[in-house]
């Protein structure tokens, strides 16, 4: 949710600056876009869909998942000339380091799973185990890159509690740049240059 | 029935390419933050 509201937060200020400034919003165009389709099958086949995720293997959903975010960072390296998109590139990469190393799921500490579950839900899930959809709960001594993990929470303010990573900022700062920041038309009418 | 359809493709017509393009542009930033991203929600205990 806090990754969708980047979206919907970097839309908002694009169209607006556009408007401001009196030029037609421009969204970033993204070259191969049907590889963000494919790569996302797989997730969508073992995470997003009710049956499949209960069903589906660690083993799987990790192969699943690490195949994914390959092909997802394929897209977006395809695509690392519209502004934004470095940003995210650098988030991806990080995210992707962490979970590879500890088991191909997001670290998070039994401290910050405390912070989003109940206690008694929490007591059902033993260390070295996967909690949510993408993530598996660790000790901080048992995690490798700790700082790159699900580490941060969001204020209690927000309408949605969460815990994100390092990696999560950057894609969420890149996509918020990728729609806040309009291309403008690339021709502009000339004023009495012409003799 | 004749006039629904009049309707339906004097709406159609409004829908330009740019507007297309910005849903799957959308769209498409949605999945990609969505897949590459690893938040934990609140209360995503269980698989």
């Amino acid at each position: 949710m806090i990754l969708l509201s980047a979206i919907a937060a970097g839309l908002l200020v694009g169209l607006l600056t556009s408007h401001w400034r009196r030029h037609p919003y421009q969204s970033p165009e993204f070259i191969n876009l049907w590889l963000v389709f494919v790569a996302f099958l797989p997730q969508l086949a073992v995470i997003y869909l009710p049956k499949a995720r209960s069903q589906s293997s660690d083993w799987l959903v990790v192969g699943c998942l690490l195949a994914s975010q390959l092909l997802l960072l394929g897209f977006a390296w395809l695509n690392r000339r519209i502004p934004g998109m470095p940003i995210l590139i650098c988030g991806v990469i990080l995210n992707l380091a962490v979970m590879v190393v500890n088991r191909g799921f997001m670290p998070v500490s039994p401290q910050t799973a405390s912070q989003l579950v109940s206690k008694n839900s929490l007591l059902d899930v033993q260390l070295g185990s996967r909690i949510g959809p993408k993530d598996i709960l660790l000790r901080p001594d048992d995690t490798h890159f700790e700082w790159l993990a699900d580490r941060f929470l969001t204020p209690a303010w927000f309408p949605h509690q969460a815990a994100f990573s390092l990696g999560d900022v950057f894609i969420a700062i890149g996509a918020f740049w990728m729609l806040a920041k309009p291309g403008f038309p690339v021709q502009f009418m000339n004023r009495g240059t012409q003799k | 029935m004749k006039n629904k359809l009049a309707l339906l493709a004097f709406s159609a017509q409004k829908i330009n390419r740019q507007h297309v393009q910005l849903v799957l542009v959308i769209v498409s930033l949605a999945m990609l933050v969505l897949g590459t991203g690893a938040p934990l929600m609140e209360g995503g205990v269980g698989k």
